[in-house]
C-alpha cells in the first residue's frame, strides 16, 4: 500500500503529498492536464514546444534554472499525447524556491519572440536527432497515421513535419497557454523528505492566488471502429526489415487494458516468454520481438513488433507470429504462466517504489488519468484476471480486419 | 495577502550526504563480498564481478559474448530454465562486460534469493555453450552492431576513442563486421575456463537482505570446487595519434555527431577535482557555458554536454553533440570560443557559486538510495580509494578560487591539444 495524501485548494489545483523519509530530497512534479492529443491538427508537436518555452523565465524571475542550481535543484520535463509534466528535485531544505518557481510560470510566462525562435530551431533539431537522422525513427510517425484515422493520437509527441513547429506564432503560444495551464488543470505532487503542514501552507502561499482559468476541455474525435486490415509497406535504409502489427485496444481505465497488459507480459515480457522462445531463439525467425501497449489513456494500441533474421520474408514473419497469437485465443493460458506474469508485476510494484523522483512521476501520471488512488488498485486488478478472461480479450483484439501491418523494407 | 513574487526564498546551506558504507565478509575460499545494507524496499542487488572484460580479452567479442553466453545453458539448466525461474520470481537477471569487468547481477526481492542462487553457481561453474544458442546469439549481436554502425553518433565515438588511445588499446572501440565471421566457439570456452572463478571474483551486494544471505553465498560459491589461477592484468598504454582532427564519412546524414576531448589526469591526481568542477563549468549541466550559447542563443543543436570520464586506467575530456550540418563549423567555432574564455577570464563569483550550489545538490542526488551507494562504492573501490575521495571532492566544491580555474583551463585545456572528429555526410 502506497501511502499518500490528496488536498485541492479553491483554485482548483490537486496536491498529492508522498512522505519517504528515506531520502534527504524532495521531488515537486507538476503535470499540466494538456498533451499532444489536444493540438490542432496543424499544430503539432506544439504541446512539446510549449513544454520548452516553460523554460524561458517570466516576468518576476527571468531565468528560471540559475535560482534552482542555487538551490541545489536539478530539473526536467516531458510530453507524451496526454500529458505534459514538469519535475525537479532539490535538497529539502530549499524546497520553498521550487514552490516560487513553478508557481510564478503557472501564473505567468514572459513570452518572448527571441525565447520561442531559439526553441523552435532547438525542437527541430531534436526532431532531426530523433526521427530524421535515425535509424527507424519514423516508424511510429507511420503507425499512428495508419491505425488511427480520426484521433489525434494519429500524430506523435514531436509533431507531425517540422514546417508546424516552424510557422507557430507567439500568439498561439499565449493562447495555448491561457487555455491549458491553470491550477484547474493540474496536479501537484510531492514526494520524498517532505513535511505535510509545511508543504500545505507553502502551496497555499505560493499557488493559491493563482486564479482559475477557463479550461475548455473539448471532447476530442472519437475513433470509429477498425473494419478492415490495413497494410503499409515502406523501404527505407536501414540493415534489417521490420515488421510492425498494431491492433486497436481499449482505453486506459477499462478492465481490458490490464488484460491486454498481462497479454503482452504472457507473449514478451522476459526472457521466458513465448515469442522469444518459440521465434527468436527456436525457429530464429526475428532477431528481436515485443509485444506491448501503447499505454495512451484513450483507446489505444497493443503492438507486436520484430526485426527479422535475414533471408526470413516478412510472409513468413506475420504468419509465424500469428500463429502464437491465435494460440492465446484458443488455449487458456496455464495457471503457472499467468502466476509468472502477475508476480513479475508484483515485484515491479515494490522495486518502483526505491526511488522518491519515480514515485512522483508515477503518481502524476496516474492522476491524469483518473486519481492517484489507481496506483493502489493496480495489483488487485492484476491479480483478478482469469485465464478465461485473457482467452476471450484476445479472441476480440487479435482479429485482422482490427490489425494494422507496417512493412518496414530494408533497402 | 499578496506575494512579492520577484523575491527569491531565501536559500539555506546543502547538507552532505549520509554515506553508508559496505560491511566487508570474505567467503571460505577467499572470496571477498561487499554488503552495503541501505533503503526501504526489501530489494537486493547481487553482483558477481569477474575481471573478464575488455582489458582482458585477447580477440574482440570475447568478453561480451562469453559473460552472455552464462545464460544459455549449465549442465542442470536450459536457457528456457534459467529465463523461467527468474521471470516466475519477478526476479531480474542482467550479464554485462565492460571495459574491465564482467559481472552477472542478479535484482530481486529479498524473499526469492535463495531459490536464484543455485543457478547463479550453475552458471559460474558450469556453463555449457551449446553451439545453437550461441550461433543465435552471435547473429543478433551482429545485427545488433550492423544498426549501430548506421549511427553517426557511434561512428564519430569509434573513432575518436581510436584517435585518443590508439588502435588495439581495450578502451579504442575497434570491434568490425568481419569480427563476427571468425569466431571459434572453443576460444569462448576457454574465456570462461581461465577468468570465470574463484580466485578472479568479487560479490556486491547493496539493497536490503537478511545475513542469512552471507551464508547462502558462502554455501553456493565458498567452496573449492571452482578454484583457478589469479588472471594477470596485462598492461596497456594510450597513445593518441597525433593528427589531431578526423572525419568520418556517413552518407546521406542529416546531422552531424561531434567529438571533441583528450586525456586527462587519473582520479588519484591533485588536479582531478578542479578538472571535475572545470569541465561541470564548461558542459556539465543545463546552464553550462556550451548549453547556454550553443543550444539556449544560437539554437545549433538538442543538446550539448562535455563530461570528464574516468575509466580504471585514463581519465579523458569528451566534448559531444549532434548538429545539422549546416551548423558544423559554426558549432566547433564557438566550442573554441567558450574553452578560450575559460583560459582568457576568471569565472565570475555568481557563476561559480552557482556551480558550488549545483554540485552539492548533485552530491546529495548522486548518493541516493541503496543501488546508487553501492555504486558510489565501486567508484571508489574499483580505483584504490576510500572514502576521503569524497570528503575532499565535497572541500573542493566549497573552496576551490576562479583564479585556480582560469589555470587548470590554462594548463589542460589547451585548444591546440584537443582531438576534434565529426562524423556526417
Amino acid at each position: 500500500m502506497i501511502e499518500f495524501s490528496r488536498h485541492r485548494l479553491e483554485n482548483g489545483l490537486d496536491i498529492i503529498l508522498y512522505p519517504d523519509y528515506s531520502t534527504p530530497m524532495v521531488a515537486m512534479d507538476i503535470c499540466y492536464h494538456v498533451g499532444a492529443k489536444h493540438e490542432n491538427p496543424h499544430r503539432t508537436g506544439f504541446a512539446h514546444l510549449f513544454e520548452h518555452l516553460m523554460f524561458g523565465g517570466t516576468k518576476n524571475i527571468p531565468d528560471y534554472d540559475i535560482p534552482l542550481q542555487l538551490a541545489g535543484g536539478e530539473n526536467n520535463a516531458y510530453t507524451t499525447n496526454d500529458l505534459t509534466n514538469y519535475y525537479l528535485t532539490v535538497p529539502k531544505d530549499n524546497l520553498e524556491t521550487a514552490f516560487w518557481l513553478e508557481s510564478d510560470r503557472m501564473l505567468e510566462l514572459d513570452f518572448s519572440e527571441k525565447s520561442l525562435n531559439v526553441q523552435k530551431n532547438v525542437v527541430i533539431e531534436e526532431f532531426k536527432q530523433r526521427n530524421l537522422n535515425q535509424p527507424y525513427g519514423d516508424v511510429w510517425a507511420l503507425l499512428r497515421e495508419l491505425a488511427y484515422t480520426k484521433h489525434p493520437y494519429r500524430w506523435t509527441t514531436i509533431g507531425k513535419e517540422i514546417s508546424h513547429i516552424a510557422d507557430a506564432s507567439l500568439q498561439e503560444v499565449k493562447d495555448f497557454f491561457y487555455r491549458f495551464y491553470a491550477p484547474n488543470n493540474a496536479a501537484l505532487v510531492l514526494s520524498g523528505n517532505i513535511d505535510k503542514d509545511r508543504c500545505l501552507q507553502l502551496a497555499d502561499k505560493w499557488f493559491g492566488s493563482i486564479p482559475k482559468r477557463d479550461v475548455r476541455q473539448t471532447d476530442l474525435p472519437v475513433e470509429p471502429e477498425q473494419t478492415e486490415f490495413r497494410e503499409l509497406t515502406v523501404t527505407r535504409k536501414v540493415p534489417d526489415t521490420a515488421l510492425y502489427l498494431a491492433f486497436r485496444m481499449s482505453d486506459r481505465r477499462s478492465r481490458e487494458y490490464y488484460v491486454c497488459d498481462l497479454i503482452s507480459d504472457v507473449l514478451s515480457s522476459g526472457n521466458s516468454s513465448r515469442l522469444y522462445r518459440k521465434l527468436v531463439q527456436e525457429e530464429q525467425l526475428f532477431t528481436e520481438l515485443d509485444a506491448y501497449i501503447s499505454g495512451d489513456h484513450d483507446p489505444g494500441l497493443f503492438v507486436v513488433s520484430g526485426k527479422l533474421n535475414k533471408g526470413v520474408s516478412i510472409d513468413v514473419a506475420q504468419k509465424a507470429v500469428w500463429i502464437e497469437l491465435n494460440k492465446t485465443k484458443q488455449d487458456p493460458v496455464d495457471s503457472r504462466e499467468l502466476e509468472k506474469v502477475k508476480n513479475k508485476l508484483e515485484a515491479n510494484h515494490v522495486y518502483a517504489q526505491m526511488g522518491y523522483l519515480n514515485m512522483a512521476q508515477e503518481l502524476a501520471t496516474y492522476e491524469n488519468i483518473d486519481r492517484a488512488e489507481m496506483m493502489n488498485d493496480q495489483l488487485d486488478w492484476y491479480r483478478s484476471i482469469t485465464a478465461e478472461e485473457i482467452r476471450e480479450t484476445a479472441q476480440k483484439i487479435f482479429r485482422k480486419e482490427n490489425c494494422s501491418q507496417l512493412n518496414y523494407m530494408a533497402q | 495577502m499578496s506575494i512579492n513574487r520577484t523575491i527569491a526564498p531565501a536559500l539555506h546551506p546543502i547538507g552532505k550526504p549520509d554515506l553508508v558504507r559496505p560491511e566487508k565478509h570474505v567467503l571460505k575460499n577467499g572470496i571477498p563480498v561487499y554488503a552495503l545494507k541501505a533503503g526501504k524496499q526489501e530489494v537486493c542487488k547481487i553482483d558477481f564481478v569477474f575481471n573478464a572484460g575488455v582489458w582482458y580479452q585477447p580477440k574482440q567479442l570475447l568478453a561480451s559474448l562469453t559473460n552472455a553466453m552464462l545464460q544459455e545453458g549449465t549442465a542442470k539448466y536450459t536457457a528456457a530454465e534459467i529465463a523461467e525461474l527468474f521471470d516466475f520470481h519477478g526476479a531480474y537477471l542482467q550479464c554485462t562486460a565492460d571495459y574491465h569487468y564482467a559481472t552477472i547481477s542478479v535484482i530481486t526481492l529479498d524473499k526469492h534469493i535463495g531459490k536464484l542462487l543455485p543457478v547463479v553457481e550453475d552458471m559460474l561453474k558450469a556453463s555449457v555453450f551449446p553451439e545453437k544458442e550461441f550461433n543465435n546469439l552471435l547473429n543478433r549481436r551482429k545485427q545488433r552492431f550492423m544498426l549501430e554502425m548506421e549511427k553517426v553518433k557511434i561512428l564519430c565515438q569509434k573513432k575518436f576513442s581510436q584517435v585518443l588511445f590508439g588502435e588495439g588499446h581495450p578502451y579504442a572501440l575497434g570491434l568490425k563486421a568481419e569480427d563476427f565471421e571468425n569466431v571459434c566457439l572453443d576460444d569462448f570456452v576457454d574465456f570462461y575456463n581461465t577468468h570465470y572463478h574463484a580466485q578472479n571474483c568479487e560479490l556486491h551486494l547493496a539493497g536490503q537482505f537478511t545475513d542469512k544471505v552471507i551464508q547462502q553465498l558462502d554455501h553456493h560459491f565458498g567452496g573449492d570446487d571452482w578454484n583457478g589461477t589469479p588472471v594477470e592484468t596485462p598492461q596497456f598504454h594510450a597513445q593518441p595519434q597525433t593528427n589531431k582532427r578526423e572525419r568520418v564519412h556517413k552518407e546521406g546524414a542529416i546531422q552531424s555527431a561531434i567529438r571533441l576531448g583528450k586525456l586527462l589526469v587519473d582520479k588519484q591526481h591533485p588536479d582531478y577535482f578542479g578538472l571535475q568542477i572545470l569541465v561541470t563549468i564548461l558542459g556539465g549541466y543545463f546552464s553550462s557555458r556550451l548549453m547556454l550559447n550553443i543550444r539556449e542563443d544560437k539554437g545549433y543543436t538538442y543538446g550539448i554536454g562535455a563530461n570528464f570520464i574516468n575509466l580504471n586506467r585514463e581519465g579523458y575530456l569528451l566534448i559531444a553533440t549532434e548538429v545539422d550540418k549546416s551548423y558544423e563549423e559554426a558549432t566547433l567555432k564557438e566550442i573554441t570560443f567558450e574553452i578560450e574564455r575559460l583560459q582568457n577570464e576568471p569565472v565570475p563569483q555568481d557563476e561559480l557559486e552557482r556551480v558550488r550550489q549545483y554540485l552539492t545538490g548533485e552530491f546529495l542526488r548522486d548518493f541516493d538510495g541503496a543501488f546508487a551507494l553501492g555504486q558510489a562504492f565501486r567508484n571508489l573501490h574499483d580505483f584504490g580509494l576510500d572514502y576521503s575521495f569524497y570528503d575532499n571532492y565535497h572541500q573542493a566544491i566549497l573552496s576551490i578560487t576562479a583564479e585556480q580555474l582560469q589555470q587548470l583551463a590554462k594548463q589542460y585545456l589547451q585548444t591546440d591539444s584537443l582531438y576534434t572528429v565529426v562524423a556526417g555526410q
